[in-house]
């Protein structure tokens, strides 16, 4: 076996792979044409859901394009320095603020440090917003134990953080006729090791269930405990309440070094940050992509990330009216794995997706989309839908899941490092986990911190975090009522998605306040719709610069530097 | 409920032109406006070309847009702006609007409606620009509203992709306000704009027009780098191998405007595949009995002149229009070299002027236009040069001719 395997890393990099196997960690170092080979080297060593990692050295013989802490912010101030956080957390992703929310249950003074300009920018606002039952994922991956501890728990963490989160249930659509007694067979299996339960549906009530179905939808199993739920809103309702109840968010703000001593284990005695130095008790890394590198500083590098990109298409509203559910096709029948390839959903903003799709890619932070990923993405839905068209599209992007090797999470104390806690290799099912993996990261950060006497819980904690109105799915009487209050909110300035400058500078005011296009887009949706901004984003724009109190031409789409005018024209006349 | 004969949404060129017809016979009026000020998108138009056929003038847009906010003020309809509506019932005799606005929702009954709504612009993301997501990928319009409007600049080293009448526009725009305008670029192998503004605008400043070329992929993270550009067949695929990166930090699209018809479909309106409008008649009445549709929203004219002419009509027609008259029409066809022709049904009643628009599906050199009543021909027009860009009006007298008995008013172009 061990033989086989080096033959095939022989054969793949003409003998330039060289594996060694010490402490449970698979090391792969030496050289390679392509990053595509080191990837493949990188799952030809590891075993599915092992807890042996990778750890892949390989270095392609291509140069590497990007910093591998990624794009730093440029902002260099003190705010931090000498702050002393109970926890440190790395990442502002639906992870990280989760954890942070899940931790203001106890009295800690709790730190979230993002590098980037709000939370939710990288994988968590990159997703299809799918809340899964589970049904590709094998038993005994911690990805199959947290997806279904996480996915019930949806219905009242919506509740509580007052966002829309729907059970549309998903379709797992079967196109030949002949895989009817398999699919049946199964439905044991998947009633006993999904979230949620599992009906067959006949070809007949398919049809009148999802009439946009293609006639070559035999048959299908509906998976009622899918849902959808809008991944951004939700990782800001969880930031928003997590600074509620006490925690610190500190965005722009990236963890550059570590200070490590060793009294046996190591330990992390100091993060360094471009805003100064923190000395917390405690570190998790919720760094996504960049979980790897987060690692590395501290000392406790036992697994590698290779970056998976995938692109999705968002179709106009118009088409939402065609799908009810989630669906996904099955082409042929291989054990519980359906093909990869993503599907057609309804998102809870009443807008179709289609995709995504799934390409190694070598950089972290590269969210372009390419023609011919797209139109791939939409050749393999087209079978089973009547109506997809791509003429319908409005939007497209991509997202990049930090994937490890054994294609699991990590979810463990440090290996090496006393006081690092990893929650690593998130990708889907992650934000169906999220929840889940919050409060295992809760229960790790409690145990460790209790040997530094006890944790009190926080007797002002609240669970509940209150929206901001959205007036357009209001009934007509309180809508009324809450103009008279407030005017700005009888005034519509994004007449695609139906918003009012008074939701608009709401989302400037909250908790977690943001003053770019991007952020308000993020939170309130201007700019999301057909007009793509074409209309509303000349009108929010002197709004940000008002309320930020900057000029106009230092408002940003999004990232630092991302600025959308030059200033006042006629400046560049004297150029000529 | 306050209650008007004619309500009118939207107080662009089409929809002040309709509220002043509907009051000329008498109609009461109010037009619903979302911006805080009337005139549509003419506001941010300051340059001129305006008016040539209305007021055989050359006037700015916004010079246009007073002259019509005046006659509109002076003819007694209504216009209440910075008023949005959200949803709209269809009643036996008439509609129900509601409206958001800074006083609170209210309900208004229109007898009859006219929808004049404008158009918006294709996006990047509509025609298949891919790449990274940075700041600097805008539409010419929003680019003019920074501009002319906000007094910004928003590129200064600009790919315009597109040579539809605005980018045009603003490529000469861009190019006084001191931006260095790279070239257009556009993906078929015709020019989109007007010929004045191929002239004045690209040949006036020496800013390169490159046919056959689109814009595949954008780069920049934070503001926009470059693009790459590449050629394409006939069919816009684009040709490997031709690919060609160019640094910029603005790209501008003008690749088309299309008619603003949510409102319309959301009542059942049988929409135009190839107009993107209303299927609709001559005077601009919908499938929907006593739903008007005029100017950019019924189909995307070139020039604002056609747009307030078709809200005049509406106007008018929609002041007489009574609950329950539906007209039996005539399907109007477009045939042979036609891209399409407008109004595409007609009333069986012989009239003496109806006014048609047309355009093209390609640059003809020398046609003649026919348009037959069943088997008869009716008229015979000769052109000399014709393209898609620009659109033709005829008007034909169809009075004393038997419009009940003939199938159909079809139109066609024969190439000389």
């Amino acid at each position: 076996m061990k033989r086989s395997l080096q033959y095939k890393l022989d054969k793949l990099c003409s003998g330039r792979i060289h594996r060694e196997k010490h402490h449970g960690i698979i090391h792969l170092t030496g050289h390679c044409s392509e990053w595509q080979q080191a990837v493949e080297a990188g799952l030809l060593a590891a075993k599915k859901g092992s807890r042996t990692h990778v750890v892949n050295d390989i270095v392609p013989d291509s140069q590497v394009m990007e910093h591998p802490l990624g794009s730093l912010p440029d902002l260099r101030d003190n705010s931090l320095d000498g702050r002393h956080p109970d926890v440190l957390i790395i990442g502002g992703g639906v992870i990280g603020c989760a954890i942070a929310r899940e931790l203001t249950k106890s009295k800690l003074d709790i730190l979230l440090i993002e590098k980037e300009y709000d939370v939710a920018v990288h994988a968590s606002s990159r997703n299809d917003g799918v809340i899964h039952p589970g049904i590709d994922l094998l038993p005994g991956l911690l990805k199959k134990k947290y997806n279904n501890r996480g996915n019930p728990l949806y219905d009242q963490l919506a509740r509580e953080l007052d966002i829309p989160f729907e059970r549309v249930g998903q379709h797992l659509v079967f196109q030949k006729r002949s895989m009817k007694l398999p699919a049946i067979a199964s439905l044991l299996y998947f009633n006993l090791s999904v979230a949620g339960k599992v009906r067959f549906i006949e070809k007949n009530k398919l049809h009148r269930l999802e009439p946009g179905l293609s006639d070559r939808a035999a048959f299908a199993l509906f998976f009622e405990g899918a849902g959808i739920i809008c991944p951004f809103n939700l990782t800001i309702a969880l930031a928003e309440n997590a600074i509620q109840n006490g925690a610190e968010i500190s965005l722009n703000t990236a963890a550059l070094s570590m200070d490590l001593t060793r009294r046996g284990k190591k330990y992390i005695t100091a993060v360094h940050t471009n805003r100064g130095t923190i000395y917390p008790r405690l570190v998790i890394s919720a760094a996504g992509v960049f979980a790897e590198e987060i690692a590395r500083m501290a000392g406790d590098r036992f697994f590698s990330i290779h970056p998976r990109k995938g692109s999705s298409v968002i179709l106009d509203k118009k088409v939402k009216a065609n799908i009810h559910s989630v669906y996904s096709f099955l082409q042929g029948w291989n054990a519980n794995r359906h093909s990869k390839g993503g599907g057609i959903i309804p998102t809870i903003h009443g807008n179709v997706l289609v995709g995504p799709d799934a390409v190694e890619v070598r950089e972290k932070e590269d969210f372009s989309t390419h023609r011919d990923n797209l139109q791939a993405v939409f050749e393999k839905q087209k079978n089973i839908s009547n109506w997809l068209n791509p003429a319908d599209t409005i939007a497209y992007f991509s997202g990049i899941r930090a994937a490890t090797y054994e294609e699991d999470f990590i979810l463990e104390k440090g290996r090496q490092t006393e006081n690092i806690l990893h929650a690593a290799g998130i990708q889907s099912p992650g934000l169906t986990a999220a929840p889940a993996i919050a409060l295992k990261m809760e229960k790790m950060a409690l145990t460790y911190l209790s040997r530094f006497g006890n944790v009190p819980s926080n007797p002002s904690f609240n669970p509940y975090r209150k929206a901001p109105p959205h007036l357009a799915s209001l009934p007509e009487k309180e809508r009324d009522r809450l103009i008279r209050q407030n005017p700005d909110y009888g005034q519509i300035l994004c007449r695609c998605e139906e918003i009012s400058k008074g939701e608009i500078l709401d989302a400037m005011r909250r908790p977690l306040p943001c003053f770019t296009l991007d952020g308000i887009k993020r939170r309130v949706r201007p700019t999301s719709g057909r007009c793509q901004g074409g209309f509303c984003a000349p009108l929010i724009l002197p709004l940000i610069a008002e309320e930020a109190k900057i000029l106009p031409e230092n408002v940003c789409k999004g990232v630092p530097g991302s600025r959308i005018l030059f200033g006042e024209k006629g400046e560049g006349r004297e150029e000529i | 409920m306050k209650k008007y004969d004619v309500v009118i949404i939207g107080a662009g060129p089409a929809g002040l032109a309709a509220a002043v017809s509907a009051r000329e016979e008498d109609a009461s009026v109010l037009v619903i406006e979302r911006e805080a000020r009337p005139g549509g998108i003419l506001k941010q138009c300051i340059h001129d070309g305006f008016g040539l056929i209305r007021y055989r003038e050359k006037l700015s847009g916004c010079e246009y847009a007073s002259r019509e906010i005046l006659k509109t003020r002076e003819s007694g309809a209504e216009i209440q702006t910075l008023s949005f509506v959200s949803r709209i019932t269809k009643l036996e005799k008439g509609f129900v609007l509601l409206l958001s606005s800074r006083h609170g929702m209210s309900n208004i009954f229109a007898r009859s409606l006219i929808l004049a709504t404008g158009c918006r612009e294709r996006t990047a993301r509509q025609v298949a620009v891919h790449g990274t997501r940075p700041a600097g990928v805008l539409t010419a319009g929003t680019a003019q509203y920074y501009l002319n409007v906000l007094g910004q600049l928003p590129g200064k080293r600009c790919v315009i992709l597109g040579s539809g009448d605005i980018g045009l526009i603003m490529a000469r725009r861009l190019t006084l306000e001191g931006a260095e305008v790279l070239g257009v670029y556009e993906a078929k192998s015709e020019p989109g704009g007007l010929s004045r503004n191929l002239y004045q605008c690209l040949e006036d400043f020496d800013i390169p027009l490159h046919l056959s070329t689109t814009v595949l992929e954008v780069h920049g993270k934070e503001r926009v780098q470059g693009v790459t550009l590449v050629k394409v067949d006939e069919n816009l695929t684009p040709l490997p191998g031709t690919e060609e990166d160019l640094s910029c930090d603005a790209l501008i699209l003008s690749v088309g405007l299309i008619p603003e018809n949510e409102l319309a479909q959301n009542l059942g309106a049988v929409i135009d595949p190839v107009t993107k409008g209303p299927v609709a008649d001559e005077d601009g009445m919908t499938s929907v009995p006593g739903l008007f549709s005029c100017g950019n929203a019924y189909h995307v004219s070139d020039l604002a002149d056609y747009v307030s002419e078709s809200g005049e009509r509406a106007g008018r027609a929609a002041a007489v229009w009574t609950p329950g008259n539906i007209p039996s029409t005539l399907p109007v066809t477009a045939e042979k070299n036609l891209l399409y022709v407008v109004p595409q049904g007609i009333r069986r009643q012989p009239q003496e002027k109806i006014v048609f628009y047309f355009r093209c599906s390609r640059t003809l050199q020398g046609a003649i236009l026919r348009v037959r009543l069943g088997e008869n021909e009716i008229l015979q027009k000769h052109y000399d040069i014709l393209r898609p860009a620009e659109i033709e009006k005829v008007i034909l007298n169809l009075s004393g001719k038997d419009l009940c008995s003939c199938e159909r008013l079809t139109f066609s172009l024969e190439e000389l």
